[in-house]
């Protein structure tokens, strides 16, 4: 029996779509969620502030998309592992301190040699860090080869150009 | 009756009518309102039930108007949700719109190719284009105000923000498209009704008018991507800004090329299913080659895309790094694995169906025998192009490899392997195009040898160039890799005119073989429509990475999404919705192309004269053939 085009011409359109939808699943299935609120306490010790800035670099502060931690060759932006010695003589007159919270607020000021300028300012949207969530990323990269010194009380000069959080109560 | 008699009858006549008409309104006017009659109603004593209802309605009442008018931020759509009603409406509007956009201008290139060769053919193939466009465009507007009251009803205040940045965009806009439907019906209805070069601009005036529609529309959706000309609250600076955004212009060129890939293809597969249902070898004939011209159209369009890709790509990070980074590297890395699998498909189609078109001509053979180092070259790019840079694995499997990328074939899932390879699938498929060209053709010029060695060498020194280029970028630093791309993509271009012009002038008055259209095996039609779904399937997914690339941003960094779909899906879900959708397009293309055939179909009673003859009434005489 001869099958009509017509039909044939339907099952290749279900054919091909299927086929499409199929490799669709054959690949990583992950729900990529809005990052959550959260807000911190204000009696942070510097050990927890260096858990909460890891947990913000890898979730809502987006850095691991593009920095990496102990790799060499040829990369796109500048891996993190040993920054905190780096950070400490990267440019004459600022501390370390400094020196992360400009490259988070001012990033395009300063740009590691070899790179190209595009990191965006973490205090502003779409990223939207607060200062103090800022400051717990500059404690978590304090603990990449050195020994983290900041607390939620140390002062920089960036401070307030981020949203400040009103109260705290939980993390 | 007299003339002077009537002509001092009128005026009269008028006076009087004149006269009653405002003594029946005084008249009516004067009267005093007086309530219709109604039948009493029947009084029943009140039970404690009704008592009850009543209160209830009273409390009803008072707590409705207690409560203050609150404006929406969402509304649910049923079953499938907001988001999912409106990407599905969105895809469809937008897919028939690319075909409305595209069609117009390959028919207008047919057409004035026609009127300048005298050629009839060229004319009635245009005009079979144009014939796809009537009920096409009704469904584009259909779709498109389908769009505009769901995103009012569902997305209120997002909608409402993006017409008060874009409030002096709309009347334009409305305007346009009223210009186009003028323009449209008037080129459509207007076949072999004026002087060519009227017709032609008509058609003319059709694309500056779809083009203009398109450039308007873009700029919303794009702002969406890449907001300008707003302050850090969102307030409107410029709007001017605001419409000519990072992505704007590219997208601008991104769709032009797509949409005219896109409407070749679905042309084409029109031009395919008429042919699987032709009679005659004269409509074989015809729809073979109008499948032929839709085809290349389409494939023509399809090698510059990736550039255009690249071009948009660029601007998107130039914008902001983490969009970049978040379509590239992040949530919808994965995205462009399946995306290749899909170009590697096209690129197989059109090969093949090139390879198998060489049977409608004489002397194929001595050509046919490159097709399967063709062949081999487009594998091994579609393998490279395929492999991911890191592959799912169980944790012994990931400490065994020392990382998620496999320790060879990652170093094949970075860019510079996947620019490399694509470079050179664009440049074989060119070979493909100028071989089938050739096919059957001797050039007869004296430099003849020479023209074909020169041909050679620009092909292969560029191919030897841009696979140079490819493992050069893994030895040096970032900034400097991302540049190598652009000389990659300008070296295949150049080969690709280069080789082109020595061809022209090669082949000018070469000894050519008959082609005999029509003489095609049937499956070539099938990978016509094949070639179809798959370009719409690439243009649905496209469109979703475009769009969700925003991630929880109606418009990103400045209006964030908080209603219960403002996470990501996984790449499952989205492609089953394209693949819906895609399906829910073939469904309407076979309507409008089933629409369209009608028009070539004889008339009821001619068809069914010959039955009815003899049960007619003499009102409705049967027909004769001839008739």
């Amino acid at each position: 029996m001869k099958v009509p085009h017509i039909i044939r011409i339907g099952a290749l359109v279900l054919a091909t779509t299927g086929f499409y939808a199929y490799v669709g699943q054959m690949v990583p299935q992950k729900e990529v969620h809005p990052p959550q609120e959260i807000v911190l306490k204000t009696d942070l010790t510097t050990a927890d502030m260096v858990k909460v800035g890891r947990e913000l670099m890898e979730g809502k502060g987006l850095c691991t998309t593009c920095h990496t931690f102990g790799k060499t060759g040829a990369l796109r932006f500048p891996d993190l592992e040993g920054i905190a010695v780096r950070a400490k003589s990267r440019i004459a007159g600022l501390s370390d301190v400094e020196y992360l919270a400009q490259s988070m607020y001012e990033p395009n000021v300063y740009i590691v040699p070899g790179f190209n300028p595009g990191m965006p300012a973490i205090n502003k949207p779409p990223i939207g860090l607060t200062d103090p969530e800022i400051l717990c990323v500059i404690a978590y990269l304090q603990s990449l080869g050195g020994t983290p010194t900041v607390t939620l009380q140390t002062t920089h000069r960036y401070l307030g150009a981020a949203p400040a959080e009103a109260g705290a109560v939980k993390k | 009756m007299n003339r002077k008699l009537l002509v001092l009858l009128g005026p009269i006549a008028v006076l009087v009518m004149f006269a009653a008409t405002v003594k029946m309104a005084s008249w009516l006017m004067s009267r005093e309102y007086q309530q219709p009659y109604g039948a009493p109603t029947a009084t029943v004593d009140p039970t404690p039930r009704a008592t009850g209802v009543a209160d209830e309605a009273a409390a009803a009442a008072k707590k409705a108007d207690e409560t203050p008018y609150a404006e929406a931020e969402y509304r649910a759509f049923p079953v499938v949700g907001s988001r999912v009603a409106i990407w599905a409406v969105a895809q469809l509007h937008l897919l028939f719109a690319a075909f409305v956009l595209a069609v117009p201008i390959f028919a207008l290139i047919v057409e004035a190719i026609g009127y300048k060769t005298g050629d009839m053919r060229y004319d009635r193939l245009a005009h079979e284009f144009a014939k796809l466009l009537s009920v096409s465009f009704s469904l584009t507007a259909t779709f498109g105000a389908a769009l505009t009251f769901m995103l009012v009803i569902l997305y209120p205040k997002f909608t409402n923000y993006m017409m008060h940045v874009f409030s002096p965009t709309f009347l334009p806009y409305v305007l346009l498209f009223f210009a186009e439907a003028f323009f449209l019906y008037a080129y459509y209805y207007g076949w072999g009704k004026f002087h060519p070069l009227v017709h032609l601009g008509l058609g003319l005036g059709l694309n500056l008018v779809g083009t203009a529609i398109m450039l308007i529309a873009n700029a919303w959706l794009t702002f969406m991507m890449s907001p300008n000309g707003i302050s850090s609250t969102g307030a409107v600076i410029s709007v001017g800004d605001a419409i000519w955004n990072y992505t704007w212009m590219p997208i601008n060129v991104h769709r032009v090329i797509a949409n005219v890939a896109f409407g070749g293809s679905v042309a084409a597969a029109y031009a395919a299913f008429k042919f699987l249902q032709a009679k005659s070898d004269e409509e074989r004939a015809h729809y073979d080659w109008m499948g032929y011209i839709g085809n290349f159209v389409a494939i023509i369009s399809f090698l510059p895309l990736p550039f255009a890709g690249y071009w948009l790509a660029k601007e998107i990070y130039a914008y902001s790094q983490t969009l970049g980074l978040t379509m590239m590297g992040g949530a919808f890395s994965w995205l462009f694995i399946i995306q290749a699998v899909l170009i590697g498909n096209l690129f197989l189609a059109a090969n093949y169906y090139l390879w198998l078109g060489m049977g409608r001509v004489e002397g194929r053979q001595q050509i046919q025998r490159v097709i399967k180092y063709l062949l081999i070259a487009i594998v091994l790019c579609f393998m490279v192009w395929a492999t991911p840079r890191s592959i799912i694995a169980t944790v012994s499997e990931i400490r065994a490899m020392g990382g998620s990328a496999h320790p060879v074939l990652g170093f094949l899932g970075v860019m510079s392997a996947k620019n490399t390879a694509v470079n050179i699938l664009i440049l074989t498929t060119f070979m493909s195009f100028l071989l089938y060209r050739r096919t059957g053709k001797v050039a007869s010029v004296a430099w003849a040898k020479k023209g074909h060695a020169a041909q050679l060498f620009i092909f292969a020194g560029v191919a030897i160039f841009v696979i140079f280029l490819g493992v050069y970028g893994y030895f040096v630093e970032a900034t400097v890799r991302i540049g190598l791309s652009v000389p990659q993509v300008l070296s295949v271009l150049l080969a690709m005119v280069s080789i082109s012009a020595i061809d022209i002038f090669l082949y000018r008055r070469a000894k050519t073989a008959d082609v005999r259209w029509g003489k095609i095996p049937a499956i070539s039609q099938y990978v016509l429509i094949f070639i179809a779904v798959t370009f719409t399937w690439l243009m649905g997914l496209m469109g979703y990475v475009r769009s969700g690339l925003r991630q929880h941003w109606h418009v990103y960094g400045v209006i964030r999404d908080r209603s219960p779909d403002a996470f990501t899906p996984t790449l499952g879900f989205a492609t089953s919705v394209v693949s819906v959708t895609v399906l829910a397009f073939f469904l309407l293309i076979g309507f409008v192309f089933w629409i369209t055939s009608l028009h070539d179909r004889p008339d009821f009673e001619r068809r069914t004269g010959a039955r009815l003859r003899g049960k007619v009434s003499p009102e409705f005489p049967a027909a004769t053939p001839g008739t």
